[in-house]
């Protein structure tokens, strides 16, 4: 094998050579992210409070209690809602914008570079800024529902069970519309214009040549845009935890922020690396039809 | 802003010939006023942020946040730059992204030469092992971390974050950039190999040069990431000295709860950056991002 080797492209190194390239980034992905995330399934087999040097091996007695909690029932309901909302109110909008972009338009490059703009800011800022928008006194949104006569709408956004999640999610769409938009867009500029004029030339109307020719080109980015956005929606914290800290109450609590309160402030790091392997396992799932498609298409 | 000079290098939007005033010409001249209220609705929360940050905070008070400001003021900026310990956490954030960056595109192009273009075992496997970082959960290994973290001493310094950012970005980097590589015509590899040029050589002096583009996108959309990092930052870093930029907001929001004016400050002071480098980037974000996945 060596001397095939050698023979067919003479070069240093030999089959060892390629795993020289591979092990800086291995060894730091494995170091930090396998590594750890396999240990936690240790940590949740146990009643480790964190702190302590010492503790038990408990089997699954932390997922048993799971069901039992009642703030975990919360929050895999508030994190489905949030699946579904965030993933398809920004997919319709940026469906419908890039449409629009896509037509006869002037200015698309401003255009598309506000749309964009939300999603490259820290989650933190936009927390702070929506924040700071719903404020029930000084915020721009009930001044602008007074403004137009509205007062009775003008209510404590954040500070109510009722509104508080909705009133989150309205930012993670403000977020989340850019991506799709782009996308989008960059697949209507590969449909290739002949389809639209053999349409045409067979009769078909406009909404028909939305259904029959646009949007059957654009499966392979609903694909993308659908499997990048169930893998992302699974992870919100950031902006719950920014906003609302889970409140009021634990009306706002999701998988990811009631693990860090477990863990970081009522000390049941075993219980709350629980809650995080379940929510991984259910991410790696809906996530594996992407990442084995991406394998596959670099085979 | 410089978005017109970068209008010429933009994607083929402008492909469609300009049509000649008619009924068509007018309907795109009224889509275009529709989306330009959209587009207005849409950066309004920015737009009263900056209004709000140049007005001293009584005539907000006074006047509510939807008026035109009577004054202005640059000592919102002031205060909150002071208060909001912003000098550090600047800092801290860029010369975090400055050692972060760079060897994080470092590495994952030469894992991504190795899946691309060497004859590598296993080479299925560790793609789809590496990939599937892209699924997991930041939180999912917060505590391991935190306690590597703590027998290492490695707590509270922006030393011990650069490790859980460089394996949190290699998954989305390798994608990107072996698909980048894998384009690259085997050929002219073979032509330097038969000169006699080592794998080391062909990186170096191949295909880094000849992904540029590509090594450029994953840069910036990398250090965007790093800069808006919150979860790990918020576990590891306690003291003020160390913080970065999305950890010291928080702390500074709750500071100026009832200081409106300093707060809209303090928020712009925390994203200008980031909306200057987009405004001036975004040719390589937008194209990376539809680039990488669309190839998909």
């Amino acid at each position: 094998m060596a001397t095939t080797a050698t023979l067919v492209k003479p070069k240093r190194g030999g089959r060892w050579s390629p795993w020289l390239f591979a092990i800086p980034a291995l060894a730091v992905y494995v170091g930090f992210l396998v590594y750890p995330a396999l240990s936690s399934l240790w940590f949740s087999l146990t009643n480790w409070d964190g702190l302590s040097a010492t503790y038990k091996f408990v089997g699954l007695d932390n997922y048993f209690k799971l069901p039992q909690d009642p703030v975990v029932v919360e929050a895999v309901r508030n994190n489905l809602i949030w699946t579904v909302v965030t993933i398809a109110v920004p997919t319709v909008i940026g469906l419908l914008l890039a449409i629009a972009l896509n037509g006869k338009v002037h200015g698309k490059p401003i255009l598309r570079l506000i749309f964009y703009t939300p999603a490259v800011l820290p989650l933190v800022s936009i927390a702070s800024i929506w924040g700071w928008l719903y404020n029930p006194q000084y915020g721009a949104i009930n001044s602008f529902l007074r403004m137009i006569g509205l007062d009775g709408l003008a209510q404590a956004w954040l500070g109510q069970d009722s509104t508080a999640l909705w009133a989150v999610m309205v930012p993670a769409i403000w977020l989340r519309t850019g991506f799709p938009m782009l996308l989008y867009l960059a697949a209507l500029q590969g449909i290739p214009n002949e389809l639209y004029e053999a349409a045409t030339v067979d009769g078909a109307t406009k909404w028909q040549q939305f259904w029959h020719v646009t949007m059957p080109s654009l499966r392979p980015a609903h694909y993308i845009v659908l499997a990048l956005s169930l893998i992302d929606s699974f992870k919100v914290f950031d902006m719950i935890y920014a906003m609302t800290y889970g409140g009021p109450g634990t009306s706002t609590q999701v998988m990811g922020t009631w693990m860090y309160f477990n863990v970081f402030q009522y000390y049941q790091a075993g219980y709350g690396t629980a809650i995080a392997v379940v929510i991984t396992l259910v991410a790696i799932a809906v996530g594996i039809p992407y990442v084995r498609s991406q394998t596959r298409e670099a085979s | 802003m410089t978005l017109t000079a970068q209008a010429p290098v933009e994607l083929p939007l402008e492909s469609t010939p300009s049509e000649s005033p008619g009924p068509k010409g007018r309907r795109g001249l009224v889509m275009t006023l529709v989306l330009a209220v959209i587009a207005l609705f849409w950066i309004s929360p920015l737009a009263l942020l900056v209004i709000t940050a140049v007005r001293p905070l009584a005539d907000f008070v006074g006047n509510g946040p939807l008026s035109w400001p009577d004054q202005l003021t640059w000592t919102n900026f002031k205060d909150a730059w002071g208060i909001g310990n912003f000098a550090t956490t600047y800092k801290n954030s860029a010369i975090l992204a400055l050692i972060k960056v760079p060897l994080g595109v470092l590495v994952s192009a030469m894992l991504g030469f190795a899946l691309a273009k060497l004859r590598m075992k296993f080479r299925r496997t560790v793609m789809f092992t590496v990939f599937l970082g892209l699924t997991i959960p930041i939180y999912i290994t917060i505590v391991p971390v935190f306690i590597m973290m703590r027998s290492a001493g490695a707590t509270d310094s922006i030393f011990g974050l650069i490790g859980p950012y460089l394996a949190f970005g290699i998954p989305f980097e390798v994608l990107v950039l072996q698909s980048f590589f894998r384009q690259l015509p085997d050929e002219i590899i073979e032509a330097a190999r038969v000169d006699g040029a080592g794998d080391w050589r062909v990186f170096f002096t191949m295909i880094l040069p000849l992904s540029v583009p590509a090594l450029v996108t994953v840069a910036i959309l990398d250090a965007v990431a790093t800069w808006n990092e919150f979860l790990f930052a918020l576990i590891l870093l306690n003291s003020d000295a160390h913080k970065t930029i999305p950890v010291g907001l928080l702390n500074f929001q709750g500071q100026f709860a009832n200081n409106n004016t300093g707060l809209a400050a303090g928020i712009l002071i925390a994203v200008v950056p980031i909306l200057i480098a987009y405004t001036l980037l975004q040719r390589w974000i937008v194209g990376g991002l539809t680039a990488g996945s669309l190839k998909g």
